[in-house]
């Protein structure tokens, strides 16, 4: 039933724009290094012997940013889709249950934001071919800063995706998802117990790994909240 | 007797104010049910629990005699509805907004035409929805309500915002499910008129609760019309009509009388007129739901 009903997701963002986004995302995070690169290769090099490192460093500065960007605006189209001329109340009268109905946007949008992450991979492997930052290539950094702010983001956008769903006003997901792109952009100043700092990578052990696990640990609780308070709540 | 539908107590509390209090509905197969009621009397709160969209705050609802709330998927594959204003993707076809139900309920593709074809909108099929007619968007919310060929259908105001040709075509339509599939329909009007044409069955609501639910024959006695005659003395037509050996009363410049028979009418104005009344007009006066409402809400509290 649960792929039946992600077909039926992946139907209703058809000529939407979710999947443009989907792209344009992790191209825009790598065109920002093409333009860096593009106008102070020489001095970018001058300043260390780690090409590689300095590199990933800084195509990852912008990835968090994207990525929480990217939850939010899923979410609250996907929420737009339903709520236009309140769905919910067919989709929901419709032999479902509602914690697959709830399962199954969960996981339309983390394929959207893993398809975004494989994009993100692919381009700051291939651009950096191109720049000549030396013939020891990292790949399990290109990896681990690709694929890891994925993970780490998860309790981001279960608590996007419940806002968005059981909020009649989409000011509040909004509201919260501009705070939390803020949140994320300002991440060095955060603690590191606040999931917003997490898909920056960053903690004081010097462990991505530790990020990524959290995240999906504390993604999946805020995920089973979520789906309890969905079910549980009358339909409009 | 076998229900399809049966609430017991069923009540919907929102704060202090209870929307929808120990209404009891009863509905045997076969019959088109007209829930009929004042806007904000409770009916598309009652029909949101009958779907299970929203849980009662009290009492139960059994459809084909199984507990909702037990078996709520295997109740729905069985129901079709429509609640309110139609639901639908605007950015999507005709066929790809079926094609969103048909996958969850699981039918053959070929299933799509048929009711497609059913509401008319078989030409229409491949055009995005964004540029129906209201009266197209309600048709394919009838469409997909019948995908699953439900058992029982459940149409929430269906005519509202429609056209009068809109309407008679709905009406058609809606008519002929009970004969022709079998199905039992509920449908929710605001409108006596609406429900009259169509329902074998009526129920009545009124601030939450149930004021009258029977055949529509007991419905029709109860909202037959009534001739106004408005004379130059009515005390003394009023006391002719008594002598004559018809039930009349006295409105403030007129007489009325329960009748609307052609011939009835006809021969008590012809009396009328030989007995030297002047009659300034004859008026037929339907008698609106409000009115009927106020009645029984007033014998209601007088019982």
């Amino acid at each position: 039933m649960i792929l039946r009903l992600l077909a039926v997701d992946f139907l209703k963002i058809r000529r939407k724009g979710l999947w443009l986004l989907t792209f344009i995302g992790p191209i825009g995070v790598v065109a920002l290094q093409m333009v860096n690169y593009g106008v102070r290769k020489d001095y970018l090099f001058s300043l260390t012997d780690d090409h590689w490192q300095q590199y990933i460093g800084n195509v990852s500065a912008f990835t968090p940013l994207a990525i929480i960007l990217g939850i939010v605006i899923l979410t609250s189209f996907m929420a737009s889709i339903e709520d236009e001329t309140n769905a919910w109340k067919q989709l929901i009268a419709l032999p479902v249950s509602k914690r697959e109905v709830y399962l199954s946007k969960f996981t339309m949008i983390s394929c959207l934001l893993f398809v975004s992450s494989i994009i993100l991979l692919l381009m700051t492997y291939f651009y950096g071919l191109t720049l000549g930052l030396g013939e020891d290539i990292p790949y399990l950094q290109i990896i681990q800063y690709s694929l890891l702010p994925f993970f780490a983001s998860l309790p981001v956008l279960g608590l996007q995706l419940w806002l968005a769903t059981v909020c009649t006003n989409q000011a509040i997901p909004t509201t919260v998802g501009v705070i939390s792109v803020i949140f994320a952009y300002s991440a060095m100043y955060l603690p590191d117990w606040v999931i917003w700092k997490w898909p920056s990578l960053d903690n004081q052990w010097d462990q991505p790994y530790l990020n990524g696990l959290m995240g999906i640990a504390m993604g999946l609780a805020i995920y089973l909240i979520g789906m309890t308070d969905f079910k549980r709540r009358d339909v409009k | 007797m076998e229900y399809i539908v049966e609430t017991n107590q069923l009540t919907k509390q929102f704060g202090k104010e209870k929307a929808v209090d120990g209404v009891e509905i009863r509905i045997p197969k076969g019959e088109i049910y007209g829930f009929l009621g004042p806007n904000g009397a409770g009916k598309t709160t009652t029909i949101r629990m009958l779907l299970g969209l929203m849980r009662p705050s009290s009492g139960s609802v059994h459809l084909f005699g199984k507990d909702l709330k037990n078996n709520r998927i295997a109740i729905l594959k069985r129901v079709g509805s429509l609640v309110e204003n139609p639901s639908y993707y605007p950015h999507l076809t005709a066929y790809e907004n079926l094609e969103a139900i048909r996958k969850i309920v699981d039918v053959p593709r070929a299933r799509m035409k048929e009711v497609l074809k059913l509401v008319r909108l078989q030409d229409a099929a491949n055009k995005k929805v964004k540029g129906f007619s209201l009266g197209m968007k309600q048709r394919l919310g009838i469409a997909a309500a019948l995908l699953h060929q439900p058992e029982l259908l459940i149409l929430d105001e269906p005519t509202n915002g429609l056209d009068p040709s809109g309407i008679i075509e709905m009406r058609k339509l809606i008519k002929q499910l009970p004969e022709k599939y079998g199905i039992t329909v509920v449908i929710s009007s605001h409108l006596l008129s609406e429900v009259d044409q169509m329902a074998t069955t009526v129920g009545v609501i009124s601030k939450g609760k149930m004021i009258f639910q029977d055949s529509i024959e007991a419905m029709r006695r109860i909202a037959q019309a009534s001739i106004h005659l408005r004379v130059n003395d009515p005390k003394a037509v009023h006391q002719a009509l008594l002598v004559y050996g018809q039930k009349a009363d006295i409105k403030e410049n007129s007489v009325a009388i329960q009748t609307t028979a052609d011939e009835e009418v006809a021969s008590i104005v012809q009396y009328l007129v030989e007995q030297g009344f002047a009659i300034y007009r004859v008026e037929e006066e339907k008698r609106s739901l409000e009115n009927i409402f106020l009645e029984m809400t007033k014998e209601e509290q007088i019982r």
